[in-house]
Protein backbone atom coordinates (compact mmCIF):
# COMPACT_ATOMS: atom_id res chain seq x y z
CA UNK A 1 0.00 0.00 0.00
CA UNK A 2 1.38 3.38 -0.96
CA UNK A 3 1.26 5.90 1.91
CA UNK A 4 0.07 8.84 -0.32
CA UNK A 5 -3.08 6.97 -1.45
CA UNK A 6 -5.85 6.71 1.12
CA UNK A 7 -7.41 3.34 1.68
CA UNK A 8 -10.51 2.93 -0.52
CA UNK A 9 -12.88 2.07 2.26
CA UNK A 10 -11.68 4.84 4.57
CA UNK A 11 -13.94 7.61 3.21
CA UNK A 12 -17.20 5.64 3.24
CA UNK A 13 -16.29 4.28 6.67
CA UNK A 14 -15.69 7.79 8.02
CA UNK A 15 -18.99 9.05 6.59
CA UNK A 16 -20.84 6.05 7.98
CA UNK A 17 -19.17 6.59 11.35
CA UNK A 18 -20.18 10.26 11.33
CA UNK A 19 -23.78 9.35 10.49
CA UNK A 20 -23.90 6.83 13.31
CA UNK A 21 -22.52 9.43 15.72
CA UNK A 22 -25.02 12.04 14.45
CA UNK A 23 -27.85 9.57 15.02
CA UNK A 24 -27.13 10.00 18.72
CA UNK A 25 -28.38 13.60 18.36
CA UNK A 26 -31.64 12.36 16.85
CA UNK A 27 -33.18 11.17 20.10
CA UNK A 28 -36.76 12.38 20.09
CA UNK A 29 -36.89 15.79 21.74
CA UNK A 30 -39.47 16.50 24.42
CA UNK A 31 -42.55 17.77 22.58
CA UNK A 32 -44.41 20.89 23.75
CA UNK A 33 -47.30 18.78 25.04
CA UNK A 34 -45.00 16.45 26.99
CA UNK A 35 -43.71 19.07 29.42
CA UNK A 36 -46.22 18.42 32.18
CA UNK A 37 -43.69 16.98 34.58
CA UNK A 38 -41.11 19.63 33.74
CA UNK A 39 -43.70 22.31 34.54
CA UNK A 40 -44.21 21.02 38.07
CA UNK A 41 -43.41 23.39 40.91
CA UNK A 42 -40.94 20.97 42.48
CA UNK A 43 -39.04 20.70 39.19
CA UNK A 44 -38.00 24.34 39.43
CA UNK A 45 -34.34 25.20 39.95
CA UNK A 46 -35.33 27.20 43.04
CA UNK A 47 -38.65 25.89 44.29
CA UNK A 48 -38.59 28.47 47.10
CA UNK A 49 -37.24 31.89 46.01
CA UNK A 50 -37.02 33.23 49.61
CA UNK A 51 -35.10 30.18 50.81
CA UNK A 52 -32.77 30.48 47.79
CA UNK A 53 -32.09 34.17 48.52
CA UNK A 54 -31.24 33.40 52.15
CA UNK A 55 -28.99 30.49 51.19
CA UNK A 56 -27.19 32.66 48.64
CA UNK A 57 -26.69 35.43 51.20
CA UNK A 58 -25.15 33.06 53.73
CA UNK A 59 -23.06 31.42 51.00
CA UNK A 60 -21.46 34.55 49.61
CA UNK A 61 -20.78 36.13 52.96
CA UNK A 62 -19.42 33.00 54.67
CA UNK A 63 -17.53 31.51 51.74
CA UNK A 64 -16.14 34.78 50.42
CA UNK A 65 -17.19 33.82 46.92
CA UNK A 66 -17.70 36.26 44.12
CA UNK A 67 -19.18 36.08 40.70
CA UNK A 68 -22.78 35.36 39.83
CA UNK A 69 -23.92 35.11 43.39
CA UNK A 70 -22.87 38.67 44.29
CA UNK A 71 -20.11 40.57 46.04
CA UNK A 72 -17.76 38.71 48.29
CA UNK A 73 -17.72 39.34 51.97
CA UNK A 74 -14.98 39.03 54.55
CA UNK A 75 -16.53 36.00 56.17
CA UNK A 76 -18.08 37.96 59.04
CA UNK A 77 -21.61 37.44 57.71
CA UNK A 78 -22.37 41.08 58.35
CA UNK A 79 -23.10 42.30 54.79
CA UNK B 1 -20.39 3.48 -3.61
CA UNK B 2 -20.29 6.21 -6.28
CA UNK B 3 -20.46 9.93 -5.49
CA UNK B 4 -24.04 10.09 -6.81
CA UNK B 5 -24.98 7.14 -4.65
CA UNK B 6 -23.67 8.84 -1.55
CA UNK B 7 -25.43 12.07 -2.44
CA UNK B 8 -28.78 10.37 -2.89
CA UNK B 9 -28.32 8.52 0.38
CA UNK B 10 -27.60 11.84 2.12
CA UNK B 11 -30.62 13.43 0.42
CA UNK B 12 -32.81 10.59 1.67
CA UNK B 13 -31.56 11.07 5.24
CA UNK B 14 -32.15 14.84 5.08
CA UNK B 15 -35.64 14.38 3.61
CA UNK B 16 -36.51 11.96 6.38
CA UNK B 17 -35.34 14.54 8.93
CA UNK B 18 -37.40 17.27 7.25
CA UNK B 19 -40.59 15.21 7.28
CA UNK B 20 -40.16 14.66 11.02
CA UNK B 21 -40.67 18.41 11.61
CA UNK B 22 -44.03 18.47 9.78
CA UNK B 23 -46.64 20.91 11.08
CA UNK B 24 -50.15 21.84 9.99
CA UNK B 25 -50.00 25.35 8.51
CA UNK B 26 -52.86 27.69 7.54
CA UNK B 27 -54.26 26.61 4.18
CA UNK B 28 -53.95 22.90 4.95
CA UNK B 29 -56.88 20.59 5.62
CA UNK B 30 -57.05 19.92 9.36
CA UNK B 31 -56.19 16.31 10.29
CA UNK B 32 -59.32 14.45 11.39
CA UNK B 33 -59.60 12.97 14.86
CA UNK B 34 -62.15 11.24 17.08
CA UNK B 35 -61.67 11.30 20.85
CA UNK B 36 -63.57 10.73 24.07
CA UNK B 37 -64.78 13.89 25.77
CA UNK B 38 -64.67 14.46 29.53
CA UNK B 39 -68.39 15.09 29.88
CA UNK B 40 -69.90 12.11 28.02
CA UNK B 41 -68.91 8.62 26.91
CA UNK B 42 -69.62 9.08 23.19
CA UNK B 43 -66.54 10.00 21.13
CA UNK B 44 -66.61 13.32 19.32
CA UNK B 45 -64.97 13.91 15.93
CA UNK B 46 -63.73 17.07 14.30
CA UNK B 47 -65.84 16.07 11.29
CA UNK B 48 -68.98 16.51 13.44
CA UNK B 49 -68.30 20.26 13.29
CA UNK B 50 -68.26 20.52 9.51
CA UNK B 51 -70.27 23.51 8.30
CA UNK B 52 -69.26 25.60 11.32
CA UNK B 53 -66.21 27.69 12.04
CA UNK B 54 -64.44 25.80 14.82
CA UNK B 55 -61.53 26.71 17.06
CA UNK B 56 -59.53 23.62 17.99
CA UNK B 57 -57.62 24.47 21.15
CA UNK B 58 -54.86 22.26 22.52
CA UNK B 59 -54.26 22.82 26.23
CA UNK B 60 -53.01 21.22 29.45
CA UNK B 61 -53.68 22.03 33.09
CA UNK B 62 -49.95 22.54 33.83
CA UNK B 63 -49.65 25.31 31.21
CA UNK B 64 -50.18 28.78 32.67
CA UNK B 65 -51.37 30.61 29.53
CA UNK B 66 -53.74 27.70 28.79
CA UNK B 67 -55.41 28.11 32.18
CA UNK B 68 -55.80 31.80 31.43
CA UNK B 69 -57.33 31.14 28.01
CA UNK B 70 -60.15 28.79 28.97
CA UNK B 71 -62.56 31.27 30.61
CA UNK B 72 -61.84 33.84 27.85
CA UNK B 73 -62.58 31.28 25.13
CA UNK B 74 -65.81 30.38 26.92
CA UNK B 75 -66.87 34.05 26.81
CA UNK B 76 -65.83 34.39 23.16
CA UNK B 77 -67.89 31.35 22.20
CA UNK B 78 -70.99 32.94 23.70
CA UNK B 79 -70.55 35.96 21.42
CA UNK B 80 -71.45 33.94 18.33
CA UNK B 81 -74.38 31.78 17.33
CA UNK B 82 -73.88 28.09 18.09
CA UNK B 83 -74.79 27.33 14.45
CA UNK B 84 -71.90 29.43 13.17
CA UNK B 85 -69.06 28.92 15.62
CA UNK B 86 -67.91 26.43 18.22
CA UNK B 87 -64.82 25.53 20.20
CA UNK B 88 -63.42 22.02 20.44
CA UNK B 89 -60.74 21.68 23.07
CA UNK B 90 -58.19 18.87 23.17
CA UNK B 91 -56.63 18.31 26.56
CA UNK B 92 -53.08 16.94 26.57
CA UNK B 93 -52.56 16.20 30.28
CA UNK B 94 -50.77 12.87 30.65
CA UNK B 95 -52.98 12.22 33.64
CA UNK B 96 -56.53 13.18 32.67
CA UNK B 97 -57.40 13.46 36.38
CA UNK B 98 -55.41 16.74 36.48
CA UNK B 99 -57.62 18.13 33.72
CA UNK B 100 -60.79 16.91 35.45
CA UNK B 101 -59.80 18.76 38.62
CA UNK B 102 -59.09 21.94 36.67
CA UNK B 103 -62.34 21.70 34.67
CA UNK B 104 -64.30 21.11 37.88
CA UNK B 105 -62.88 24.37 39.27
CA UNK B 106 -63.08 26.31 35.99
CA UNK B 107 -65.90 24.79 33.97
CA UNK B 108 -66.34 25.66 30.29
CA UNK B 109 -69.45 25.12 28.19
CA UNK B 110 -67.68 23.80 25.10
CA UNK B 111 -66.59 20.20 24.57
CA UNK B 112 -63.17 19.15 25.84
CA UNK B 113 -61.67 15.93 24.52
CA UNK B 114 -59.06 13.72 26.19
CA UNK B 115 -55.81 12.97 24.39
CA UNK B 116 -53.29 11.88 27.06
CA UNK B 117 -51.23 10.03 24.42
CA UNK B 118 -50.81 13.27 22.46
CA UNK B 119 -51.18 11.61 19.07
CA UNK B 120 -53.57 14.30 17.83
CA UNK B 121 -51.08 16.99 18.92
CA UNK B 122 -48.46 15.10 16.95
CA UNK B 123 -50.71 14.93 13.89
CA UNK B 124 -51.08 18.73 14.04
CA UNK B 125 -47.34 19.16 14.69
CA UNK B 126 -47.77 21.45 17.68
CA UNK B 127 -44.95 23.97 18.11
CA UNK B 128 -45.92 25.26 21.53
CA UNK B 129 -48.50 25.26 24.28
CA UNK B 130 -51.22 26.32 23.98
CA UNK B 131 -51.85 26.08 20.26
CA UNK B 132 -55.15 26.85 18.62
CA UNK B 133 -56.29 26.34 15.04
CA UNK B 134 -59.17 28.27 13.52
CA UNK B 135 -60.80 25.91 11.03
CA UNK B 136 -63.35 27.08 8.49
CA UNK B 137 -66.67 25.51 7.44
CA UNK B 138 -64.88 23.20 4.97
CA UNK B 139 -62.30 21.86 7.41
CA UNK B 140 -59.42 24.03 6.21
CA UNK B 141 -57.09 25.59 8.79
CA UNK B 142 -57.27 29.37 8.35
CA UNK B 143 -55.31 30.67 11.34
CA UNK B 144 -52.87 29.18 13.80
CA UNK B 145 -52.06 30.73 17.16
CA UNK B 146 -49.16 29.57 19.30
CA UNK B 147 -49.15 30.71 22.91
CA UNK B 148 -51.86 32.85 24.48
CA UNK B 149 -52.25 36.37 25.79
CA UNK B 150 -55.62 37.87 26.75
CA UNK B 151 -55.30 40.47 23.97
CA UNK B 152 -55.22 37.65 21.39
CA UNK B 153 -58.98 37.29 21.88
CA UNK B 154 -59.63 40.53 19.92
CA UNK B 155 -57.77 39.31 16.85
CA UNK B 156 -59.46 35.95 17.10
CA UNK B 157 -62.89 37.58 17.33
CA UNK B 158 -62.24 39.45 14.07
CA UNK B 159 -60.97 36.33 12.34
CA UNK B 160 -64.03 34.34 13.38
CA UNK B 161 -66.42 37.11 12.34
CA UNK B 162 -64.69 37.36 8.95
CA UNK B 163 -65.01 33.62 8.38
CA UNK B 164 -68.67 33.57 9.40
CA UNK B 165 -69.32 36.69 7.39
CA UNK B 166 -71.37 38.20 10.20
CA UNK B 167 -70.13 40.64 12.80
CA UNK B 168 -70.14 39.53 16.42
CA UNK B 169 -73.12 40.65 18.49
CA UNK B 170 -70.94 41.53 21.47
CA UNK B 171 -69.73 45.08 22.06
Amino acid sequence: MRPDRPIRWLRPALILGALVLLAGCATTPVQPWERGRLARWDMRWDPDPLQAAMTNHAYFSKEGTSGEIGAAGGGCGCN
Amino acid sequence: MSAIGWRSALAAVLLAAASASFAVEPGAVAPGFRLAPFATANPVALADYKGKVVLVDFWASWCGPCRQSLPLYDKLRAEFSADDFDILAVNLDEDSADARTFLAEHPVKYTTLQNPQGDVAKAFGLKGMPSSYLIDQHGVVRERHIGFEPKDIDALRHEIAALIGKPTHAP
